[in-house]
Parts: C-alpha cells; structure tokens; sequence
C-alpha cells in the first residue's frame, strides 16, 4: 500500500522551485485573530495536539513494551517500570537461533538498498528520456507507465511466484528483489524532477563541447537532478522495507528472510510461546529506527517529493 | 541445493538423473527408484521438512548412527502458517523434499492432490502392529497406506486444581458434569471461566464431535462420503452452542495473547488440549507451576469413554522423491527408534504420545512433569490413547476447515450458530469436491 | 546492452525506439529542447533498462495471470492420481464473480471505502487547513509527529494495533474497560472499524502533509487580499484555501481508493488473532486463499485480474472526474 502521488503529466512543474518545496515557511498571511472566537489559539493547537497523540502513542507503547519481559506484556502493564528487561530483550534478539535477527536487518537492508539504488538508477534514466528527447509515441508509452501505477501490487504476486517457479528463481534473493527494482511512480516523478532540475540549457553546452549523449546523461543530468533521486530512492527504500506480500509469497529459507518476514513469524509463534512477544516487540523496534531517523533527517526531500506529486 | 553447479548444468543433470529413474522405473516395473542404501563413500541423502521442534536433533541424531543414509533437515514455518502451501508449492513445482511433516488433518488434502507417494509396501502387517492402531487407520485412505504416524494425540482436559479443589468443584467425567462444573466456576469467580472454545481452529469443534462418535469422511467404492451433520456432530453442536450462548466458556482464539493474557489472569482455569498440550501450556505460565493438573477429557457416557485426536502429526514422502526406499527407512527409525525420541526431547519440551506404544517409557522418562505435580501424565494418554475412537477420517479439501473457520467466527459473533454452521459445511464441502472433479457423495 | 531491446520493449506502443527519420514526421510540439542529433538512440539506451524490467516485472506477469485464469485442475475419483491441467475458457471467471465468498470481499471494502475515505480525507483536510492557520504553533513538530507512523512498516503498524487491541494485554482496552467501555475489536462489528483505524494511523499523517504542502503552495497574495476584505479563518479555509487544492483532494482519493482495493496485510493480521475476520474477507485475500490455501492457481489468477482490472476502472473513473473538475476550476 505505498503507492504515492501522482497527478497528469500535463499539470507537472518543477518542484521544489516553489515554496511548496521547502520546510520552512515564507510568509503567513496575517489571520485576524479577533476574527477567529470559534477557533481560539487553544482550539487549534489543542486539536493537532490531540491529533499528534494519536499517532505517537502506539509508537511510546512500542518503546516501553519493547523494554518488558514476555510476563509483564501480557499482563498489560506496559507502561510501569516494573519488568524493566531492556538489555535481555536485546541480547535474546541477538543470539536467538544464531542472530538470525540480524541476518534477516541485513537481508532487509540489502532488498531496500539495492532494489532502492537500482529502481532511482533506472526510474531516473528513463524519467530523463521521457523529458528531455522527443520521440513518436511518447505520450502513448508515458500512458502505459503511468498504468503500471494503478496495477494493484499484490495482483501480480501470485504469477510472479508462479514466473519464479518456472525459473527456479523462487526462494532466492532474485525472486524479491527483481520486481522491487521497477517503480513506474518513480519514472512520473524521475520526468517532473527531470522538467525542473535540468535546465536544457547546461545539456545544449555540453553537447556543443562534443560531449555524447550517454556522457551528457551520467555526468549532468544525473548530477543535477540528485535531488529526484534521493526523493525516488527514500520512496522505493521505505516500500521495500514495509514489503510483506511479496517476500511472504516468495521465501521459504528464512535465511533470506527480511525483517517484516521475519517478525510475522515470530508473531506467529509467539502464540504458542510467550517468550516471543518480547522480541517481537524489540525487534519491530529496531526495525522502524533506521526509517524513523532517515525520516527526520530527511525532511526535506521526501517532503519535496511529496509536493512534487501534488502540488498543481 | 549446490551453489557450484552452473544453472544449466545442474538442469541437465537432473533432466539426466529423470531419464535414468524413468528408465529404471521402466526396466524394473515400477519398483523403488534409487537403492534403499548407499554406501560409507557415497550414502543416499534424503531430504527433510518440518517445523517440529527437535527435528534437527532427530536429524542430527540419525546421521550420527547411519552412515550409508544421510538426511538433511531445513525448518519450515508450521503447516497452518504457511508451512503447508510452501509444501503444496514446492510439490507442484517439484522441488519439494523426500519426507514431509503433515498433521493428520491435512493428510487427505496432500494425498487427494496426488501428492504423497503410497507407502502401503513397506507398511507390513509387522510394522503396522508397531503403532496404535487408531493411528494406522487415519493413514489409510483408499485402503492404501499414505503415511506414518508420529505422535497420537488423544483430547485431554488439563484444570487448575487448586481452583477447583479451593472451590469443590467436581471433577467432570461426562459432557453433563462439565456444564455444571463450568456454572459452578463462573459462580465461584465472576469473570472465570472453565475452559475456552477456539472460535479459530475448525478443527477443536471437529475433534469434539470425532469424540462423539462423528464421522464426517470416509471412501467407500472409488468415492467420499461426506456427512458433517451426522447426529454425534448436531448433538456436539447443540451441547456448546449452549455453552457459548449461557457464558460458560470463553471464546479467546486458541493460544492468541488474549487467552494466555487470561491464563496468567487466572481467568481461565482449564484448558481443553491433548497430549502435547501439556508442555506448551507449561510453557505459557511457568509461573503457575504445580498448580495444574491433567485428566481425561469428559465425554458422553462415562462408562464408555471415547476421544478424538487434536492434531498429532505424520510423516509421508512426496511424489517428487525418488528415495523411497531410503526415506522410509529415515521414517521408520524416527517413529520407532527410542534414539528419535531421546534426541527430540532433547531440544523440545513437547508432550507428544508417541505413536509407537514401545516408546512411551522412553517419553515418560525424559519428561519432567513436575508442573503438573509430578502426576504420570503418560499413563493418563496411554490410557486416552485407547479410548480414541477409530471411525474418524479428515477430509480431503481445506474447504471444509476453511468453511466452517469462517462460520466459527459468525458463531461467537452471534450472527450464526453452530447447527447452522455446520450444514453450510456440509454443502460448501460438498460443492468444492466436486467442483475439484472428485468422486463424492453427499451423505446428507 | 543492445538498443534491439529498446525497440524490442516499446514496439507494442510504437514507442521510443522509432528511428530518427520517423521523428521528423511527428513534427515538434513543444519549442525544440535539443540538438538534432542521433538522440532516439540515446532515448532507447536510457529506456531500455526500465522497460526491460517493467516487461519482466509486470507485462509478463499480467499475461501469464490472465493465461493462468484460463486453465483449471480437475482431479477424479478419490484423487490419489493427481490433477490435470483443463482449459476451461472463463469457467474460472464465472466461477469467481459466482463466488458469494469473493462478491463479499467488495461489500467489505465498500464498507471500508466508505468508513474510511471520509474520515481520512476529512481528517487530514481539517489537520492541514489547521496547521496552515497563522495560529498553530510549532508546525515542523506536528507535521513530523503526524506522519512519523508512514514510516512504520504496515506489517510492524498493524502487530502494534493488534497488541493493542487485545483484551489483557491492551492498556487502552483495559482503560476503557475500567471506564465502563467493552468495546471488543474483534468482534464481528468491530472488526472494520479496527482495520480503518489502523490504516488510518498509517496514512493520515502523509496526507496531511500533502494537503499542507498544496496549502503552501497557495498564492499568498491572494489569502492577504481576502484577509483584507475581512474573510475569517474559516472563510480563508473553506472558501478560498480549499476549492485552491483541489486537484491535490482527488489525488488522495484516488489514491486512497487504489490502496484500498489493496487492503490484505492488516487484516490478515488480524485474522490470524481470530478476529472475525475471515480467510476471504477482502478479494486480495480471496486470491491469496485460493491460491496459497487450498491450491486453486486458476480461481486465484482470476481473481488477481478481476481485481486489477475493478482497479483500472476505478482509478480511471476517479481520474476523469478529477480532471474535469480541474479543467472547470
């Protein structure tokens, strides 16, 4: 379900070219505040208030559940410090069946890693044709892309798996990391970033300078549209770190297991064996920090991205 | 799988290795494939999937003490999550291993879709009288012989007897006692409850009307038989929609945080498991050692007790092998070698009755029970083992689980009831077997 | 790699790989934003890599699920011979649509649809236009703190909320418990309220961020020139802010609509806890039953392409709404 904006080509403008891009915030048209009784200071800030507690407090539950042992879980106590278990939880996270716990981080942060690298390396070369060659047909094959958008994810698991079969690519690292590669979102967002990163301008002096076309691709255009590049990577990043179906369909090893896998199946024996619950808890911990902190320190870009997608 | 071989090459090797067994085949009419043993330099290797726990050490234990049969053991996620489609898949596409972990209620479905080699040759009258006979009969469809039994798995009822001594409350004997048993424990604490009906696991409500004498599937001339409104699965039906309607039970979703958050509450008080249920809930409250006890589940007529069998597993080889002959060597060992049984407990906790009778000394001593007292839990299931009644047979789609899962749902959300549930069984089962292209007849 | 597979990938679509002499003809539409040289090499070369992937990743895969939903396994007798592969036209198709099972899935999800696009798209409006009030404070840490729960994976988003739902194990279940509430979210009606809530959590903040960033794009000059003529905040918000972000509005619903027409891994998750959620309840969960439980490819390759197919028409409608709206606006 991590499907992102996207909105007509036609509409597409340079993001982050506009306020819209940045965090910060130009001017505020200065509201009346003696206009406003129905919605007083309080009320509004009272209300995201209220807003932000919903979604932070599954998260604070997660970080004090993570510190409990499998008794205390279950009791419900969560958020007493009775039971504080911290440095166990971790260190059965790390030595239950081998460190396979890490295996599987490593495993995650190769599938986003790589599927990442490739799908902005190729989402962005061929978001670079779409803007800057004119060829015939364009606007038919930009079309077919922007289909694939639509194409429900989770549809083309059951043939992917029945391809991979066929293959003998089932249960490998391929099997999951092919298909990730491909984002057609990203190519609509590689085009828009393309329009508003490079100028046509620096491509027409380099080619005066004799450069080829491949050259002008990797050493400028590249260059200059990093940004969407870092956008289109963060996207990719984050929907194969949250990828479940597909693994779920794919991987029977559970050395090639990623995170999310990984977890669903301690959460399935957890049933049977408390003594799981508390390592679920600190391993799904562990699991969004990287992506909480990548989140945070990446503010600006994938809120560019955002905007990129939306803003007409 | 071997990481050296080019893939082309390991594709023609095996495209080679197929050609020969089919010429094998051929030339010796349909006997075993490849040599039952290898030799010291060069032994058979089988290959082996399960979930159990201890099945490595099983594994390990073997290659230790065989030398011209090797097994090589890989883990899979349990059947019901996940473990049985990866089968299912790896058949179809396959690649699926020698010997497979089934549990009995999946049996039917994996032998149904032609996938498990029939082993009716090997399992002589000698070695079937090695095993409990309820459990031969479960692996006999067809009159042909599909796997061989691990464990039996016989219904046993498992209370907190401080609770119910501090409460004199008597112990039920019969389905009439439990009811009472069960008012008097929801007088004696509010909020308690005596035991728990899994709303999730079709097959809790199955097995209480298996140990009411229901029998839901059979073969008979080249067809199935399907009847899951027989008068033993109404009365079963009638007997806990009663239950859940008065209150007297809970509905927690089997071994869910929500039922081992009220085992640790002390807000259920009895559990209504089998065999190996007495490790796992051991391992759910350690913590309330000492304080449980375990006995016979109650039944319809006291004089005459009879139980069904709440999973238990199999062993079976899938079509794709060509081992046979090895793998039931493998197989036999680990059903009836006290070695098996030694190297399982050494890693598991699980209270298993093991399907061979001979090896129940062995399980008996390797077990400590002191959670439950010290009480000889083994000769309690050898004694339930004999009151399994023996006219059960699983079926053979998971149509028929799925079904009536999705009804248990509607049953505890009051939409439905248990009677009605089962005779949109009857039919959704009914129709998926013949829409698969099966021989049925509808019983009802 | 060989530009072959440029014209190769693209041929379908008389696509970008059409030699240079043909793109003459096409003529320019916009002002020319290159030189003339030899570029539709260059244009299939930097293509080539994308379709080539997107052929593998979703074309084929597409074509076999509809090649698949056209065969079906019969067995015979007591089936101990295994099954055979039978061609059987759309059989798999009537079948399907025939299910009441699968028919089920999409009242379920129109029921979700319904509960939940209102709520959501509502909600991270009114969140947005509040933050884009000239009274909220501290705007970076709500915006932050709103959509922090996107970053959780949607499997970790759902284990939390089922922890949390629990009885016995909720701190929210047992508080409302103690206050009188027994409210049970497994139960048969609390079941699609527990999924929206949990999609809810996932989703809201990202949208309120977009919403926001639409609100900032918002030409100042014309809030300052409304402020002047004395429009309150609510009039800025909904008079003017609101009809302004429009085309991001439809987005969001389209998108929401398409994630929904998705929904599988929260309430598979909470099926597994025994909710009353059943193994079919959404049609993704109807193809995935059919194909991983009871080991039906051809039911579930129709149902894969009934669903995308629900979902094309969908996305299509919404888009063709939204664009009229945004050509009138």
């Amino acid at each position: 379900m991590t499907t992102p904006l996207i909105v007509d080509p036609a509409d597409q403008r340079a993001p982050g070219t506009g306020r819209a891009g940045r965090g910060g915030r130009a001017t505020v048209p200065a509201g009346r505040p003696g206009g406003n009784r129905w919605l007083s200071r309080g009320a509004v800030n009272g209300l995201l208030a209220i807003a932000a507690a919903y979604t932070l407090f599954p998260l604070v539950w997660l970080v004090t559940a993570a510190t409990k042992d499998a008794g205390n879980i279950l009791g419900g106590n969560v958020f007493s410090f009775e039971g504080f278990d911290l440095g166990h939880n971790l260190s059965t996270l790390a030595s239950y069946d081998g460190g396979i716990y890490f295996r599987w981080y490593g495993n995650s942060l190769i599938y986003a890693g790589l599927g990442a690298l490739g799908c902005s390396l190729v989402s962005v070369a061929a978001g670079y044709a779409f803007d800057k060659y004119r060829f015939r047909g364009k606007e038919k094959l930009f079309a077919v892309v922007l289909l694939g958008v639509l194409l429900p994810s989770t549809a083309l698991s059951l043939p992917l798996y029945l391809l991979a079969v066929k293959t003998h690519t089932v249960n490998t690292y391929w099997s999951v990391l092919i298909p990730v590669l491909v984002n057609p979102f990203g190519v609509y967002l590689s085009r828009i970033f393309s329009a508003g990163y490079i100028p046509d301008e620096a491509l027409e002096a380099a080619r005066i300078d004799g450069a080829g076309e491949m050259r002008v691709f990797w050493s400028i255009g590249l260059r200059m549209v990093m940004p969407g590049f870092v956008t289109v990577f963060l996207f990719q990043f984050t929907a194969i770190w949250n990828n479940f179906f597909l693994p779920l369909v794919m991987l029977s090893d559970k050395n090639l297991y990623p995170l999310s896998l990984g977890l669903y199946n301690w959460h399935s024996n957890a049933n049977a064996t408390p003594d799981f619950y508390p390592m679920v808890v600190s391993g799904s911990l562990l699991a969004v920090l990287p992506l909480i902190v990548a989140f945070i320190t990446l503010q600006r870009h994938w809120k560019a991205g955002l905007t990129a997608g939306s803003v007409k | 799988m071997s990481h050296s071989w080019s893939r082309p090459l390991r594709t023609a090797v095996g495209a080679a290795a197929a050609f020969v067994s089919l010429a094998v085949l051929a030339a010796c009419g349909g006997a075993a494939q490849a040599p039952a043993e290898g030799t010291k330099a060069h032994p058979v290797t089988v290959t082996f999937w399960a979930w159990t726990k201890g099945s490595q050490q099983v594994a390990d234990e073997f290659n230790a003490t065989h030398d011209t049969i090797k097994v090589k053991f890989e883990e899979i996620p349990s059947g019901g999550l996940g473990g049985y489609p990866k089968i299912a898949n790896a058949i179809k596409a396959g690649i699926a291993p020698d010997v497979l972990s089934i549990e009995y209620p999946s049996l039917a479905q994996f032998v149904s879709q032609g996938s498990l080699k029939d082993l009716s040759s090997y399992m002589t009258p000698a070695v079937k009288k090695e095993f409990l006979p309820q459990t031969i009969q479960l692996t006999t469809m067809g009159g042909r012989n599909w796997a061989v039994p691990s464990d039996a798995s016989p219904q046993i009822f498992y209370y907190r007897k401080d609770f119910f001594t501090r409460h004199h409350i008597a112990l039920p004997k019969t389905w009439a006692q439990f009811r009472t048993a069960a008012q008097q424990v929801k007088k004696a604490a509010p909020g308690t409850r005596i035991a728990t009906f899994f709303p999730d696991d079709p097959t809790f409500f199955q097995t209480m009307a298996w140990g009411a004498g229901a029998s839901w599937f059979t073969t008979k001339n080249g067809a199935w038989q399907v009847d899951t409104t027989d008068a033993a699965t109404r009365k079963t039906a009638a007997y806990w929609q009663g239950l859940i309607d008065a209150g007297l039970v809970s509905t927690a979703p089997s071994y869910s945080p929500e039922w081992t958050a009220s085992l640790k509450a002390g807000t259920t008080v009895g559990y209504l498991g089998a065999s190996w249920g007495a490790g796992t809930l051991a391992g759910i409250v350690p913590e309330e050692k000492g304080k449980w006890a375990a006995m016979q589940m109650p039944s319809w007529d006291a004089a005459h007790p009879s139980v069904g069998m709440s999973q238990g597993s199999t062993f079976a080889v899938s079509k794709n092998s060509t081992k046979t002959a090895a793998a039931m060597k493998f197989i036999l060992w680990m059903s009836t070698s006290p070695d098996s049984v030694r190297a399982r407990l050494s890693a598991s906790t699980s209270t298993a009755l093991p399907a061979a009778p001979a090896l129940v000394p062995v399980a008996r001593k390797a077990i400590d029970t002191s959670f439950y007292g010290g009480q000889d839990l083994y000769g309690l299931y050898e004694k339930a083992g004999a009151t399994i009644d023996p006219d059960w047979l699983w079926g053979p789609t998971a149509a028929a689980n799925n079904t009536l899962r999705d009804q248990l749902h509607g049953v505890v959300g009051g939409s439905t009831t248990l009677p009605r549930a089962i005779t949109i069984t009857q039919s959704a089962t009914v129709a998926a077997l013949r829409g698969s292209g099966l021989k049925v007849e509808d019983a009802s | 790699m060989s530009t072959d597979t440029g014209t190769d990938t693209t041929s379908t679509t008389g696509g970008p790989g059409a030699p240079t002499a043909a793109r003459g003809a096409a003529g320019p539409r916009r002002p020319a934003r290159r030189g003339p040289q030899r570029t539709g090499l260059a244009a299939g070369l930097l293509l080539t890599p994308f379709f080539a992937l997107f052929t593998v990743a979703m074309l084929i895969p597409v074509g076999y699920a509809i090649w698949l939903s056209l065969f079906t396994q019969k067995l015979s007798g007591l089936g101990f011979e295994g099954p055979r592969n039978v061609f059987d036209g759309l059989g798999n198709y009537v079948d399907t649509l025939g299910d009441s099972a699968f028919r089920h899935g999409f009242w379920v999800l129109g029921g979700y649809v319904l509960f939940y696009i209102p709520i959501m798209v509502g909600g991270a409006l009114a969140l947005a236009l509040l933050l884009d009030t000239a009274i909220a404070r501290a705007r970076r840490f709500f915006q932050l703190a709103l959509f922090l729960p996107h970053a959780i994976p949607g499997l970790i988003a759902a284990l939390i909320w089922v922890y949390l739902y629990t009885p016995g194990l909720s701190p929210v279940v047992s508080a409302m418990h103690s206050g009188g509430i027994g409210l049970d979210f497994f139960s048969a009606n609390g079941a699609l309220p527990s999924v929206v809530n949990i999609a809810l959590w996932e989703w809201l903040g990202y949208n309120v961020v977009i919403f926001y960033a639409s609100l900032q794009a918002v030409d100042r000059s014309l809030l300052e020139a409304a402020a002047v003529d004395g429009a309150g905040n609510w009039r800025l918000a909904f008079g003017i802010k609101l009809p302004l972000i429009r085309a991001s509005v439809f987005l969001v619903l389209l998108f929401t609509i398409i994630g929904s027409l998705q929904l599988f891994t929260e309430p598979l998750l909470l099926s597994n806890t025994g909710s009353s959620i059943t193994s079919a309840w959404t049609p993704n969960m109807y193809a995935y039953s059919e194909a991983f439980q009871l080991n039906d490819y051809g039911r579930a390759a129709a149902a894969s392409v009934l669903i995308a197919l629900i979902a094309a028409v969908l996305s299509f409608g919404v888009t063709r709404i939204a664009n009229r709206k945004g050509a009138r606006a």
